[in-house]
């Protein structure tokens, strides 16, 4: 006999609850912008960096950063690289289609606790500015409660660019500094030319005072945090975000352990002192 | 939506993968509401030359086999290779270990030479035009032909294993024939099938091909381990392997 | 609890009395191989067997299970509430069993998992015959101290029946008549499991079980890494046939409506290739050797630093099922312990 009901106290860790696309907007080739909201009514109650697990019916589930910050209430959102599946399936929805959402899940970028009264320095390298954003919305949100707030932010080419609308804001932002590259120009851009690791040194940061937020593609860790250890940020006030093959969610599959962590429960954002040592980690 | 017009063709080859989709037996029907067949030599009278989905079982062994696979191609905005013959020149591809005369004079005695036996060595469909999607197997499983027919109604890309036999041995509790210290392909060759051969006590022939990056080296290494010599080793990946590249 | 002592003949009764009341899982012939399977007569068990094929923990993390369904009223859970007896389970492998009970239970707890063995009981039997390959005795797992429903030590012709838990002495409410087991019988299962400590060494593991995280912890870079992946097939038979793997993969497929189907977890190991590999194409683990130091720090060490127990429990599957015989846990930690070379 197999029943529909859970037969146990407790609920399912892994049944997602329906949510609805309120909003799909293509924003390069490969990224779409998206907006969704939990049919109950309730807000998803993330912190920046946390990441939730999205499912298609009948395609599957995939493990998507939130990109909104908390403050933002009655929905959130999600930029959404077409690589797999479910992300491909997902640039196909149609506005008002219901799929599910587990989570949120994970650890988050500690907005709410070390980040506070420091200097922040994010650096995102090309679809590492999706969850981060989510943090530099919170910090900008309670602009009171933070020191300056410097982003730097890295894309392969112009046409690669996320939130280019948003990021025009933050440059024009009085209380922010934003330094910007591509890997590659082309005839639209003036801007800087290279590797994101370029543009640190020209970043005044007091050491001491500053808070360095990480999140990138795989190769960015390994010449960001030595560029960070040159200009004597301390390993302590370093966080950075992983990715990893991820599918249940909750330290059970297997898939996203790095040594003994789990990138979804432990991660996706680590403290650099906790993974340091750690090795396959960076 | 309307549902996509498939024809499906065969070069040289048993036919019998086709047979395997006829052998869904009640379940045509569901695959009936999910494509509409326009030529399909086995199950249909009707032929078409307007399809968006060519399904092409058989290698390619003469030279007008290739003129009309590329003929096929150009209409269709999907090519899927259906089974071993197709997807990696199969048992046809046995051939190749040997000079195109001394086949033909193997095969047709003293008419051999004669024009309309032509015969080139066996390629796989690949190996002539660009292929989207291989079905494999020496007959494929039709439970996964329905399944990545469903895929495809779904847009969705299949899982198509890239993991040996082994493991599907293992979920099976399926004893492994290196226990019996007889050679068995599995560990080189690309789940899929639900192993029914080591399962029903023969060897894997090694017919979905090789994993991706299959350990030939360790397979040669284990032999002596197993009692075993290279030639037996090669003589059993005679059949499928000749002269195959690993399989993707 | 009680513990009772019941010749073949009540036992027989008893299992065949078992069968018409619910599921009975029980450790039979399987050609010249043994394995658990739906169990008709009880004059099929085989309590003398050395070891199953396929880990009784395939009766609680099924190779391939249905985690849930959906269609036009969105995603269900689908649990697995029909009871059932595992009869006959060997000491090690309930060991794994109560290691996926950790596992399972903690942080946000798995209802399906736990739904399914809520309705199990573990009829766990000590060995009679050792298989080729068992080191259970050099794991600390040849004896199960604690834990499982009902233990049964075979005493000559005659059977100790322990009850274990109030699911065990339920199940032995057939057994009220039948007759204590004196100090003797007691005694006697004592020796039974010096002897099976001693027995199951197949393999002769030279560092004690509780030193091994602290040797992985200084052979990360050690050679026998490299050396011993080599020949791995990455076919993941030690993953699948280990008592204590649990890692699994999630997929879905519909139905021909393509509105209804399910979503279903199957068997999953770190020694496949594909295990650690995203979406955009980056495989984290990409090297056979990397994988294959990642089974082992994980049996010895992840595991072990949560939990507190070696997640290897001894049972020499993995041996076996490895066509490149590579896969000797023994072999390597001997070989680790011989210190960095």
């Amino acid at each position: 006999m197999i029943q529909s009901k859970p037969a146990m106290e407790g609920k399912d860790i892994y049944l997602p609850e329906p949510a609805k696309l309120l909003k799909v907007e293509p924003l390069t080739r490969q990224e779409a912008f998206f907006e969704f909201t939990l049919l109950s009514g309730r807000d998803l109650g993330h912190l920046p960096g946390q990441f939730v697990e999205l499912s298609v019916p009948g395609i599957g589930e995939a493990p998507i950063s939130v990109s909104s910050s908390p403050t933002v209430r009655g929905y959130f959102e999600m930029v959404i690289r077409r690589a797999g599946n479910v992300t491909t399936a997902l640039h196909r929805m149609e506005p008002g289609s219901i799929l599910g959402v587990r989570g949120p899940f994970g650890t988050h970028f500690p907005v709410d606790t070390v980040m506070k009264g420091k200097d922040v320095l994010f650096i995102c390298g090309g679809i590492g500015l999706v969850p981060v954003r989510s943090a530099i919305q919170y910090v900008l949100h309670h602009r009171a409660d933070y020191g300056r707030v410097m982003i730097v932010i890295g894309t392969k080419t112009p046409a690669d660019r996320l939130f280019a609308e948003e990021m025009e804001k933050w440059r024009k932002h009085k209380q922010v500094t934003l330094l910007e590259t591509v890997d590659r120009r082309d005839e639209t851009w003036t801007g800087a030319e290279g590797v994101i690791t370029r543009l640190l040194p020209l970043v005044q940061v007091d050491p001491p005072k500053t808070i360095a937020v990480i999140c990138g593609p795989p190769i960015m860790y390994k010449f960001v945090v030595v560029e960070l250890i040159k200009m004597k940020v301390p390993d302590e006030s370093i966080f950075l975000s992983f990715e990893r093959h991820m599918k249940c969610g909750v330290g059970k599959c297997g898939h996203c352990q790095i040594n003994g962590i789990y990138v979804c429960q432990d991660g996706p954002v680590f403290n650099f002192t906790d993974v340091r040592e750690v090795e396959e980690a960076i | 939506m309307d549902k996509p017009r498939v024809a499906i063709f065969d070069f040289a080859c048993c036919e019998g993968c086709q047979l395997q989709i006829v052998n869904l037996e009640e379940e045509l029907l569901d695959v009936l509401t999910l494509i509409q067949p326009v030529e399909w030599r086995e199950a249909l009278s009707d032929q078409s030359d307007t399809y968006d989905i060519a399904i092409v079982e058989g290698s390619i062994t003469r030279p007008e086999d290739e003129e009309k696979l590329r003929e096929i191609r150009a209409p269709a905005a999907i090519l899927i290779a259906l089974g071993a013959c197709a997807t990696m020149g199969g048992i046809n591809k046995l051939k190749n270990n040997f000079a195109m005369d001394e086949v033909r004079a193997e095969v047709y005695g003293k008419d051999g030479s004669m024009p309309h036996l032509n015969t080139l060595p066996t390629r796989a469909l690949d190996e002539v035009v660009k292929v989207d999607l291989k079905i494999h197997g020496c007959p494929i499983n039709n439970r996964e032909f329905a399944y990545i027919l469903r895929c495809l109604a779904l847009g969705k890309t299949p899982a198509i294993p890239n993991y040996p036999v082994c493991v599907e041995c293992k979920m099976r509790g399926t004893v492994c024939r290196y226990e019996y210290n007889e050679i068995c392909l599995g560990p080189v060759t690309r789940a899929g099938c639900n192993a029914p051969c080591p399962s029903a006590g023969f060897w894997c022939f090694g017919c979905r091909g090789y994993v991706d990056d299959p350990n030939v080296q360790a397979a040669r290494e284990v032999m002596e381990h197993y009692g075993k010599t290279m030639d037996d080793l090669k003589s059993r990946l005679l059949l499928f392997g000749s002269g195959q590249e690993p399989t993707s | 609890m009680t513990i009772k002592k019941i010749g073949p003949t009540t036992l027989e009764r008893w299992v065949d009395s078992l069968i018409g009341q619910q599921r009975v899982f029980g450790a039979q012939a399987q050609g010249d191989k043994f394995a658990f399977a739906p169990l008709t007569q009880a004059a099929r068990l085989r309590l003398d067997y050395d070891v199953a094929v396929t880990a009784p923990k395939a009766f609680l993390q099924p190779p391939c299970e249905t985690l849930l369904r959906f269609g036009a009223r969105g995603y269900e859970s689908v649990l697995d509430t029909e009871p059932f007896v595992l009869f006959g389970v060997h000491p090690y492998d309930a060991v794994g069993i109560l290691q996926m009970d950790t596992v399972f239970a903690e942080g946000q707890p798995d209802i399906h998992y736990l739904t399914r063995r809520a309705q199990a009981t573990l009829v766990v039997c000590d060995v009679q015959n050792a298989s080729p390959n068992v080191f259970a005795g050099c794991m600390n797992t040849a004896v199960l101290e604690e834990g499982g429903d009902v233990l049964l030590t075979r005493i000559n012709d005659d059977y100790l029946v322990e009850g274990r838990s109030a699911k065990g002495e339920a199940l032995m409410k057939a057994l009220a008549s039948e007759p204590e087991a004196e100090a003797g019988d007691l005694q006697f299962r004592k020796m039974v499991w010096d002897h099976n400590r001693q027995l199951l060494r197949r393999h002769e593991l030279k560092v004690k079980p509780e030193d091994l995280p602290a040797m992985l912890d200084k052979s990360y870079d050690h050679p026998v890494w490299e050396e011993k992946s080599k020949r791995c097939f990455s076919c993941g038979s030690c993953n699948l046939v280990c008592p204590t793997c649990y890692c699994f993969n999630v997929r879905e497929d519909v139905r021909w409506d393509l509105q209804n189907g399910e979503r279903v977890r199957t068997w999953d190991g770190c020694m496949l290739t594909e295990f650690a590999l995203v979406a955009g194409g980056h495989n984290f683990r990409r090297k056979k050797a990397e994988r294959y130091r990642h089974r082992y720090y994980r049996k010895g060490k992840y595991l072990y630093d949560q939990h507190r127990q070696i997640a290897c429990v001894g049972c020499g599957r993995c041996i076996g099922a490895c066509v490149a015989k590579i896969a000797n846990p023994v072999e390597v930690y001997n070989r680790l312990a011989e210190g960095p070379r």
